[in-house]
């Protein structure tokens, strides 16, 4: 059964909409564009003058099915049909070389909780070194009883495990700190990315190399042009790092550290160090670039947090978002994605009104520790404005915070680990804008 | 907190049977001394890993000057959108933080491992080990943390103080404790609704009217002129033809890093003088160099700029754009 959710709090709506009056004209605009293209069923893409789509729709027979279409290993490697348009994308002014910068993932276009491995987010420091497999090696040294030198035959000989985990990026969302600034999910959310990944354990590495008793600390180092290095705890190796060759069922891309990467589940991106060549034990940390002047978090009396590791319980609702605005009124299935470094998703609530009040979501498909989770609501929409969002909890009983709580605690310049509850304002006609309730 | 380790019992039985040389599995080769100290490069605060050798504030001086100012600024201010590495104090618990190496950075270890590690960024480990020394030492003195008489190598190193090391602390979170109410939660009449400053989010794949792109990188339009070019010439005003005009986005993505600053003996875009007898070569020369690369008397021009994944016409564009800009 569905209920029809009226906004419980006219006043409120309507000072809303007073207030993103400035918006309006354009986006009505849109809107009818959109409209007129919806009744005449055609999509934007169709729209391509190809051939008269109009024709191809019942009653009459679609010019495809007339012919035999291509054969196989037309493509040998498949793609995505030529009507999609999935791609990772930038804002291109964050950053001042394509080298060290980031793209995000389209979750607008998403199904699902696997990220194809074409459009995960990419995050570089020095661009993506083009490795030959042959030629690439992972030693092992430090406080070991047996430094070892590894080839990829030899790694993929140890006894392999294959989970799907998500990745993020800490600074997803970053930019939206101080304020409401990215007009679209990608922008806001899209630095994650949920894959299934094929590696060794790393415990099963270090029980290899034996590891000394004063052995406290690895550091995982690339072979990129950064030098990417970082810090690991023991404590982690031995709990859950894979030392991965494979993503989503074939090797891993160049843009996600091809030919062996680490992936320290539910921590942050940057420790999943890419183009994994070197590992060295050691008995304290070595608080590199990446670990003090980079994702170590400020707080407002000037003090930072640093070994800010693990990714908080985050969600978001990905249908509808301001990529994906509705399109008619009436029955509607609300879907979001929800995450914790800290292991399953429990629940996910949604709001729409801005978070006075609370109703509880479906989850469907797995639900996975440390992996996406997807959230449902299924419900009606009738022109009326929402403040839509979602709030997720996990496994631990941490609820997901507002950004005011956040705020209160962190200021407006840590950066990174902003999870807060995010707010689309959907308006009567259908668009749906990203802002903040402070 | 830490598991307890069961590898010195399996190093023990492994002594009793004889394998004390190999691990449970017994796969891999033993990594030689030899392999590990061309790969070993990690400096950590208490010293260990700063190599031999020594440098000096004075030499670091020119050696900036040459190697790092063009991105980083004569005074570590930054060029452009390029890092800045000295300045910001006392800003941290400011409405603007500004952090540096100066202002944030807890350890000068890290400055001498990301130096050799990572920097010049696009030629990074080809500084010597004494050289590392002379410009870590001058960056620490743009940053009033060592005076110009300083003598930096492994003991001095491992000894500088930096300011800011206190103010770092493990993390604490949960640091928030959100409650799971369902009803009447929040007071709407307090609500402040702060919607998007419009047009700073590329939207064109998904709205009509708006004309940013963000499926390909086309790096900041002014960055060009913004970030080192002491040029002789404007290169923005320049009227380019097609390619060229195409060429310019792969230019700030692939090769502006070296061709903007003239690191690594990169001609300048820009520096007329510079490309006179090069575009005497013919456009082809220039290419082909381009495409597959070459070691001229300057340096070396990696192929494509090192990023294989252009196409030979982007390499072209580029080049097109590049001589257009330097005529
Ligand atoms: C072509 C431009 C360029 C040149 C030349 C260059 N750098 Fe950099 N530098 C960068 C970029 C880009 C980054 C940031 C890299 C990243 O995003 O990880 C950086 C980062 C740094 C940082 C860290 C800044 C921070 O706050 O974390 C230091 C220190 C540094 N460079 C020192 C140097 C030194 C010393 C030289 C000369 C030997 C040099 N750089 C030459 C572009 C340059
Ligand atoms: C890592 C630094 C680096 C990058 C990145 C780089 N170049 Fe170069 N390039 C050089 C150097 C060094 C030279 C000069 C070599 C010499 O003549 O000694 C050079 C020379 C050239 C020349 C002149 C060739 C000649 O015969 O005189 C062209 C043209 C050129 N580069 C094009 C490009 C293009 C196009 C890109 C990007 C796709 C690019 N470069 C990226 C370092 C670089």
């Amino acid at each position: 059964m569905t209920k029809l959710y009226e906004p419980s709090l006219p006043k409120l709506m309507e000072a809303i909409a007073a207030e993103a009056g400035g918006m309006k004209g354009i986006d009505r605009r849109n809107f009818l564009k959109g409209g007129i293209a919806a009744v005449a069923g055609l999509s934007s893409v169709q729209m391509i003058p190809k051939a008269n789509a109009s024709t191809n729709l019942p009653p009459n027979l679609p010019e495809w099915q007339r012919h035999l279409g291509s054969g196989v290993v037309a493509k040998p490697y498949g793609e995505p049909s030529e009507f999609e348009d999935l791609q990772r994308r930038t804002v291109p002014w964050l950053t001042v070389d394509a080298a060290s910068s980031i793209s995000m993932t389209p979750l607008q276009d998403l199904e699902g909780i696997i990220t194809p491995s074409g459009v995960v987010f990419e995050r570089y420091h020095g661009g993506i070194p083009n490795v030959n497999p042959d030629q690439h090696r992972l030693i092992i040294h430090g406080l070991v009883e047996r430094p070892l030198v590894l080839t990829m035959d030899d790694l993929k000989r140890f006894p392999s495990v294959s989970e799907i985990r998500f990745i993020e990026c800490p600074a997803n969302g970053g930019m939206e700190w101080r304020g409401a600034q990215m007009e679209a999910l990608q922008f806001t959310h899209g630095m994650l990315a949920c894959c299934e990944w094929t590696g060794v354990k790393l415990s099963t590495l270090l029980e290899e190399v034996g590891v000394r008793p004063e052995g406290k600390w690895i550091l995982a180092e690339g072979a990129d042009a950064a030098g990417m290095s970082r810090s690991i705890p023991l404590e982690k190796a031995l709990d859950d790092t894979i030392i991965a060759w494979g993503q989503n069922g074939e090797a891993l891309r160049p843009e996600q550290g091809y030919p062996l990467r680490m992936l320290n589940p539910g921590w942050e991106g940057n420790t999943s160090v890419k183009w994994l060549r070197r590992l060295e034990i050691g008995d304290q940390p070595w608080h590199h670039r990446e670990e003090t002047s980079k994702y170590t978090d400020l707080m407002p009396d000037g003090r930072s947090r640093r070994f800010t590791w693990v990714m908080e319980t985050n969600s978001v609702i990905t249908s509808p978002c301001p990529e994906n605005p509705l399109k008619e009124p009436g029955f509607l299935e609300i879907r979001g994605l929800a995450w914790s470094g800290r292991g399953k998703i429990k629940a996910v609530d949604i709001s729409f009104d801005g978070g006075v009040n609370w109703e509880r979501t479906e989850l469907k498909g797995l639900v996975l520790s440390k992996a996406l989770t997807q959230f449902s609501f299924k419900t009606k929409w009738n022109g009326q404005p929402w403040l839509l969002q979602s709030r997720a909890i996990d496994e631990t009983g941490y609820v997901q915070p507002t950004l005011r709580q956040l705020r209160d605690e962190r200021g407006g310049w840590s950066i990174y680990h902003k999870n807060s509850i995010h707010t689309w304002n959907v308006t009567e006609t259908g668009d749906v804008f990203n802002v903040q309730i402070s | 907190m830490f598991k307890s380790l069961k590898f010195p019992v399996v190093a023990a039985v492994l002594a009793l049977s004889g394998l004390a040389t190999a691990g449970p599995l017994g796969i891999g080769s033993t990594a030689t001394a030899e392999m590990i100290a061309g790969w070993d490069i990690d400096v950590r605060p208490d010293g260990m890993g700063l190599p031999d050798g020594e440098g000096s504030v004075a030499e670091g001086e020119g050696l900036y000057e040459a190697k790092c100012a063009s991105c980083h600024g004569l005074f570590g201010e930054g060029e452009g959108r390029w890092p800045v590495l000295a300045g910001g104090e006392g800003t941290l618990d400011t409405l603007h933080p500004e952090k540096t190496v100066g202002s944030y950075w807890p350890y000068a270890s890290t400055l001498w491992d990301y130096i050799y590690r990572a920097m010049p960024y696009p030629v990074p480990q080809s500084l010597s080990h004494e050289e590392v020394y002379s410009i870590a030492a001058y960056v620490l003195y743009l940053n009033d943390i060592v005076g110009d008489d300083f003598v930096s190598n492994k003991d001095t190193f491992a000894e500088v103080k930096m300011p800011n090391e206190e103010n770092f602390f493990i993390d604490n979170r949960p640091d928030v404790n959100n409650e799971r109410c369902f009803k009447n939660c929040a007071d709407p009449s307090k609500f402040e609704i702060v919607t998007t400053i419009n047009g700073v989010t590329p939207t064109g794949h998904f709205k009509e009217d708006s004309g940013v792109a963000a499926n390909h990188y086309d790096g900041n339009p002014s960055a060009v002129s913004e970030s080192g070019i002491s040029t002789e010439k404007n290169i923005t005003k320049v009227a380019l033809s097609e390619g060229a005009t195409l060429g310019r986005g792969v230019y700030d993505m692939a090769c502006q890093a070296c061709h903007n600053s003239g690191i690594a003996g990169a001609p300048k875009v820009g520096d007329v003088a510079g490309w006179v007898d090069r575009i005497g070569q013919g456009m082809d020369t220039l290419n082909d160099h381009a495409i597959n690369g070459y070691q001229g008397a300057d340096g070396v021009m990696p192929a494509k700029g090192g990023n294989m994944a252009l196409s030979d016409d982007d390499v072209v564009n580029a080049v097109a754009f590049m001589v257009e800009s330097s005529r």
